[in-house]
């Protein structure tokens, strides 16, 4: 066993060699973008008004699907889809064609539904395409570093604070207070919503930052 | 040799006193009363599975509702609650789109049937109640016993700002009472390994005492998940700290919209558990348990 123990370091250098190789090549990738462009696109999906029509209350592919709205309401805010990763143009063309506004992960992911989760949201915002790599809360640590700065006082709108498993929201800014503003896809709000909020909510949030910013 | 020994003791003492002068160190707070957790109230919770069904949503109605969420989607269930001035209680319900009235002592009364899913609510002057709807951010208008008042328009009590100056002070623009009351409350909070993060009024009284929420950090490294404390303390009218709260704990599983509300001297918190709502809360009109320091 011992004799192998060279060949055994070899194949793992290789193949975290590979990997970081594998790294370098999806940040190249990454479109880039302006931590400017982060904040207007999360408020852009934040300030989408829309209005719920009758074939949106309904979803085709799930007989147990309930709806988050009435018939007629205007809503501002891409409403919340688990699974979902849709901006507004996408969402307005699917609302036009029929297509469930919104749902909850009890539903599953509907294919005949539109609207965006929290990881779907902060992919759009750092300017990923909806038809690119989908990335959940678990895999954003891919595209998003570790900053070695104190969250507290150096975070930069555009970064975000995520839980793997869990939710994660876009940091937009502090208050004089010492509370933070996030947008966040809210499943308990049912939309796509900017708030101010303090830290406790956060606790044990990891922040991130893309890897694809331009400073 | 005995004299030269206590004057060199008596420099020592000189020289610690005037290193705690205001331009030296930082003068450490004197001795804080810590008020100790006094209650918590236990509400017990249906956890539904992933079908939501009449059936399920009609089980178990002396109890609050939660739904796990699944990866990547939070908890759903109470986020929002406040007190009314006999120490009842107020929860919502956003899964049964209802408000749910409990005793003091946590007893399930009644439930106020409101049509939609809310996150959060207020209590304003008179028991006049005010709750958000979740799905619009509306304020929808309620008596003390229920009733909708839609030809009310509710507006929530203004905030008292705060400001954060450095890590260890803050500001609390308090309104105006008179010459030795009210006004800008200096906020200190020198606390040796910690760094103030924020400010938060939580309340005046009507003794114009004021209740204020601090968080804290050891550390701005969250390489491994944010850590922070929660404090709430309560400040006479003439600005002189009279106790404070630092056992406040942060474990949520659903994430509250309304946190700490303070009524009659008592600050309550809204912690909901996967398998309970609890409602912790410390009687601020009661002695000190012990000094902090």
């Amino acid at each position: 066993m011992l004799s192998r123990l060279p060949l055994l370091l070899v194949c793992i250098w290789l193949i975290s060699g590979l990997h970081s190789h594998a790294q370098v090549g999806v940040i190249a990738r990454l479109p880039r973008t302006t931590r400017a462009e982060m904040v207007a696109r999360a408020k852009k999906l934040a300030n989408h008004t829309w209005v719920c029509g009758a074939p949106n209350l309904r979803a085709s592919c799930s007989k147990k699907y309930l709806s988050d709205w009435k018939f007629g309401q205007r809503v501002t805010g891409i409403p919340y889809r688990w699974g979902g990763i849709d901006g507004p143009e996408e969402f307005d063309r699917k609302l036009a064609d029929g297509l469930a506004a919104g749902a909850h992960s009890r539903f599953g992911v509907l294919k005949c539904a539109a609207g965006i989760d929290c990881s779907g949201f902060v992919s759009l915002c750092w300017g990923l395409s909806a038809s690119g790599h989908a990335y959940s809360t678990s895999s954003l640590r891919e595209i998003g570093g570790k900053p070695k700065y104190n969250v507290f006082a150096d975070m930069k709108p555009g970064d975000v604070l995520n839980k793997p498993g869990t939710h994660v929201v876009l940091f937009t800014g502090y208050n004089l207070d010492g509370t933070i503003n996030v947008c966040e896809a809210s499943s308990s709000q049912a939309r796509v919503v900017c708030r101010k909020t303090t830290w406790s909510r956060f606790k044990g949030y990891i922040p991130l930052q893309y890897k694809g910013i331009e400073d | 040799m005995a004299r030269s020994y206590r004057i060199f003791l008596l420099l020592l003492l000189f020289g610690l006193l005037a290193s705690d002068a205001p331009n030296g160190r930082p003068q450490l707070e004197p001795n804080v009363c810590t008020i100790p957790l006094t209650q918590v109230l236990r509400i017990p919770i249906t956890a539904l599975g992933t079908q939501l069904t009449a059936e399920s949503l009609n089980a178990a109605p002396a109890t609050l509702l939660l739904l796990p969420g699944a990866t990547d989607e939070l908890p759903w269930g109470p986020s929002g609650f406040d007190v009314l001035d006999d120490g009842s209680l107020l929860i919502t319900d956003p899964l049964r789109s209802r408000v749910s009235l409990f005793g003091s002592h946590g007893a399930f009364r009644k439930a106020w049937k409101i049509g939609f899913a809310a996150d959060s609510l207020t209590v304003i002057a008179n028991g006049v109640v005010l709750v958000r709807e979740a799905t619009t951010g509306q304020l929808h208008v309620f008596d003390r016993e229920g009733q909708a008042l839609p030809s009310e328009r509710g507006a929530l009590p203004e905030q008292v700002e705060a400001r954060v100056l450095n890590s260890n002070s803050g500001t609390v623009r308090r309104p105006v009472i008179d010459n030795a009351h009210g006004g800008p409350l200096a906020v200190q909070f020198d606390r040796p390994g910690l760094t103030l993060l924020s400010i938060e009024t939580l309340a005046i009284d009507q003794k114009d005492d004021t209740y204020v929420a601090l968080e804290a950090t050891a550390s701005g490294n969250a390489a491994e998940g944010l850590s922070l404390n929660k404090y709430v303390r309560r400040y006479s009218s003439d600005g002189k700290l009279l106790c404070e709260i630092a056992d406040i704990p942060l474990d949520y599983y659903v994430p509250p919209v309304d946190e700490l509300r303070v009524r009659k001297g008592k600050v309550y918190q809204l912690q909901t558990t996967n398998s309970e709502v609890r409602i912790n809360v410390w009687d601020t009109n009661q002695l000190c348990s012990r000094p902090s320091h």
